[in-house]
């Protein structure tokens, strides 16, 4: 092994915590907050989810991760500007250093569609805090485990240098995946200026085994998925607004991701990347400390194109 | 032509020679735009410069190149390096580009992989029309690195005609009008996906077009006139320098088109903007 690649696999294993075996299974903590609206309150709810979590970050790097896909302002495929500039501000208020970053899959002026979709109205100094994590530096990272055929992948500089990652992905059905939630949200991290506009080698090597890769280098990221609108249908792009009205955070990736399919009553044992990652003992009920609302008091059927059909929860909820 | 360009571009050059996206090291795409940009604007580049040294210099040895140096595989950018005139890299280096990117296709392009598809997971592949280039070797073809190799081998042709050179470039604008959306336009893959249709992009259309140049312009009637209302709504200084590019190429940009109001925020979106100006002054540097 070279001295570079065990560096770097170092790098690797520091991000990963350990590796991706599970220690012995706490149950994991994860919140379902109703967020009705876009409005000022979001500022206050977000400040609550953060307390409820006991998030030490003070000092600490924090880089958020939403999700842009396109430029339409007035739609709902992108993580919405205020939920992201709450976090800014709740993180701010616990003394982090915040930044905001995404490598979006397909567009390539980054920017231009942060400005689109209105990133630049609501969060001050929008470009000061923001890195285009398609064209930032790079280093090739070595996956501890890897269950795709990747051994190692570039990766962004402003992301392996982040204290913590916090995926802030939208409610969405996808028509590869089933659902797109805080897991699939890294895609966002592999850079464009690397793969291309899209990533299309995450795709060869397997889309479902990609997400269940790059969750096993953060597999400890949090998570605020962003449903007070999400998108049913013919997601992540050409979906239908669906309001929920809930914010869904943890540091569990999984059981996140897990705990917004059964809200979108998608069976989550159904998510091939949600059991790869954390296999079914990570996506079980009673592995899941939720807090906040009961799930069947939120959850709301995600229509999901013809070809998703198999991925519907047998049982709805109670 | 607007002169901030260059001088924005001059400004930001990194000590190595090369440019960065907006700052940083040097990446192979934002310092072949730059040079282009200079060529456009009447600036040669001689081999002594130590941006073409940069670029030399970071050739691999398989005659690719990688996005950046310290990126261990040759991709799509070679098409870019190769847009350049020979005499930037050195005659022999530019060959063993074109090399490259000529032996490189979409993986989904070959009859091997749809009859692999069938026995192993039982599904039908449809066959894709023509053949093109990938962003990442080993991956499938998609409209821009498509365009930007139909482009580098135009060049290559234009100084050296041969009958492989013109069936690539002719079987790559096959991929193009093949993958043209229901609209008229370019999404930046396909035109379908999982049977919906998708939709265009302004970027992947004036690609395209550019591709298109010479091909029948009564088959692009619908693309013109997607290109022309994407131009009037544009928003991003890229995606309107690359429609101006494409509408320009088949003699289709309005009289009057709206300039630029769009900021330039990457140093590829400055150099295109050198570009297309001098384009609509008359000199394409992707064509001429």
């Amino acid at each position: 092994m070279r001295r570079r690649d065990f560096l770097l696999t170092a790098t690797g294993l520091g991000l990963a915590g350990c590796s991706r075996a599970p220690a012995p299974r706490s149950r994991s903590l994860v919140s379902v907050t109703r967020a009705p609206a876009y409005s000022q309150n979001i500022y206050d709810t977000v400040r609550r989810i953060l307390a409820e979590h006991k998030l030490q970050v003070r000092g600490r790097r924090v880089l958020l991760k939403p999700n842009l896909v396109e430029f339409e302002p007035g739609t709902t495929i992108n993580t919405h500007p205020m939920l992201v500039h709450a976090a800014v501000e709740a993180f701010r208020g616990l003394g982090a250093k915040v930044a905001i970053a995404e490598g979006p899959g397909h567009r390539r002026g980054t920017l231009d569609l942060a400005d689109a979709a209105g990133y630049f109205d609501i969060i001050p100094d929008f470009e000061d805090l923001f890195t285009d994590l398609n064209l930032d530096e790079v280093t090739r990272v070595r996956l501890p485990h890897p269950v795709s055929p990747f051994r190692s992948l570039y990766l962004p500089n402003t992301v392996l240098s982040s204290d913590l990652l916090v995926s802030m992905p939208k409610m969405k059905t996808h028509h590869w995946t089933g659902a797109t939630l805080s897991m699939k949200n890294l895609f966002g991290l592999v850079p464009g200026g690397v793969y291309g506009w899209p990533k299309n080698v995450l795709h060869w090597a397997g889309i479902h085994q990609s997400i269940a890769d790059l969750h096993s280098l953060f597999p400890r990221h949090f998570s605020i998925v962003d449903g007070i609108v999400g998108m049913d249908g013919n997601g992540p792009i050409q979906g239908n607004p669906k309001p929920v009205g809930v914010l869904v955070a943890g540091r569990d990736p999984v059981a996140v991701d897990a705990t917004c399919c059964r809200i979108m009553e998608i069976d989550p044992a159904r998510v091939w990347y949600l059991t790869l990652a954390g296999g079914l003992d990570g996506i079980a009920e009673s592995n899941i400390q939720q807090v906040g609302e009961p799930v069947e008091s939120v959850a709301t059927r995600f229509e999901l194109i013809p070809e998703l059909q198999g991925l519907r929860s047998t049982q709805r909820p109670a | 032509m607007d002169p901030s360009g260059l001088e924005k571009i001059e400004a930001t050059q990194n000590a190595d020679g090369g440019w960065p996206y907006h700052k940083g090291g040097s990446w192979t795409e934002p310092t072949v735009y730059a040079l282009l940009a200079k060529r456009a604007a009447g600036i040669s580049v001689p081999a002594s410069d130590k941006a073409a040294a940069w670029l030399s210099a970071a050739q691999r040895s398989d005659g690719g190149w990688a996005p950046r140096t310290s990126v261990d595989q040759s991709t799509w950018v070679t098409a870019l390096v190769t847009l350049l005139a020979p005499e930037v890299v050195g005659a022999d280096r530019h060959a063993r580009g074109l090399d490259w990117l000529r032996g490189l296709t979409g993986r989904d392009s070959s009859p091997f992989f749809r009859w692999r598809e069938l026995v192993v997971t039982g599904k039908l592949i449809p066959s894709v029309e023509g053949i093109g280039w990938p962003w990442f070797p080993g991956t499938s073809a998609w409209v821009s690195p498509t365009s930007l190799g139909i482009l580098a081998l135009r060049k290559c042709y234009a100084r050296q005609p041969s009958t492989r050179l013109r069936e690539r470039i002719e079987t790559a604008q096959r991929f193009l009008f093949d993958r043209r959306c229901a609209d008229g336009g370019w999404n930046y893959g396909s035109k379908h996906a999982v049977g919906y249709d998708l939709d265009s992009y302004p970027e992947t259309t004036g690609q395209a077009l550019l591709a298109l140049a010479g091909t029948d312009p009564g088959k692009l009637k619908d693309s013109f006139n997607l290109a022309q209302r994407f131009l009037r709504e544009h928003r991003s200084s890229g995606g309107a320098a690359w429609l101006r590019l494409g509408l320009l190429a088949h003699q289709q940009l309005p009289a009057g088109a709206p300039i630029f109001t769009m900021p330039c925020r990457t140093l590829p979106d400055t150099a295109l903007t050198v570009i297309a100006q001098a384009a609509e002054q008359g000199y394409n540097v992707f064509l001429d």
